[in-house]
């Protein structure tokens, strides 16, 4: 691995605007894969009746995958 | 008042990191108390149900807590979306804290994986961070885990070859 990526930067002063921020979000996802593959969502939580019960027995909304972000 | 994200959802907005669940955590940056009347009028705007900590808003649950905790010198970021903008939590906060949280109570690896992602997004120059402030604060009393923040800084940096900004050198 290796370099920088040339994705948007959300930046510390300032702000990202939306198109930007969108533009990042593949770049982010491939980076946090790299170190963290797969979905990392906990297994459960206090809150999981209610979630569960919102998200037909999962935990939250299913996770845009990679090639369409 | 100005609300911002918190937790899982602010790392998630971060890192795409398939990390979040289905509770959006917010804090009000901007007051130390949010009264229960306004809090009802502004999710009232936004067309939500329930109440008056938990709602239902937009398909998903909305936790509004009270006022976001942050140790970093640093701004929250913003993030200019379709409906105006909004401020997600500052990563130089959520580092340390994930870091902490990954052994604090024992082995997390969760909370592990969520330090490392947003290690690899900010290494990657996709999150601008502050790492001076990372060091800063891991050296607080509230955290006193800055061997522990640089041990896993540079194990991912290592990992994507690139230089640990919290290497001695």
């Amino acid at each position: 691995m290796n370099s920088k990526s040339k994705a948007p930067c959300i930046p510390i002063e300032g702000s990202i605007s939306w198109e930007d921020w969108l533009k990042g979000r593949r770049a982010r996802r491939e980076s946090s894969q790299l170190v963290a593959p797969g979905v990392i969502r906990r297994k459960r939580s206090s809150s999981d009746r209610r979630l569960k019960k919102l998200f037909n027995g999962e935990r939250g909304l299913p996770f845009t995958p990679t090639e369409k972000l | 008042m100005e609300l911002v994200v918190v937790g899982g959802s602010a790392i998630e907005i971060l890192t795409e990191g398939a990390y979040a669940s289905g509770d959006l955590d917010v804090c009000h940056a901007t007051k130390a108390t949010l009264p229960v009347r306004e809090r009802q009028e502004v999710m009232e705007l936004l067309g939500a149900k329930g109440g008056p900590r938990i709602w239902q808003v937009a398909g998903m649950y909305l936790d509004l807590l009270g006022p976001a905790e942050s140790f970093a010198r640093t701004p929250f970021r913003r993030i200019e979306a379709p409906y105006g903008s909004f401020l997600v939590m500052k990563p130089e906060d959520l580092v340390v804290e994930r870091v902490l949280m990954s052994y604090y109570l024992g082995v997390n690896q969760t909370a592990r994986n969520c330090a490392r992602i947003l290690i690899s997004v900010a290494l990657r120059g996709e999150i601008a961070v502050d790492w001076d402030e990372v060091r800063r604060l891991a050296n607080l009393p509230e955290y006193r885990n800055l061997p522990e923040c640089v041990i896993l800084v540079n194990e991912v940096a290592n990992e994507l070859e690139i230089k640990s900004p919290l290497h001695p050198d």
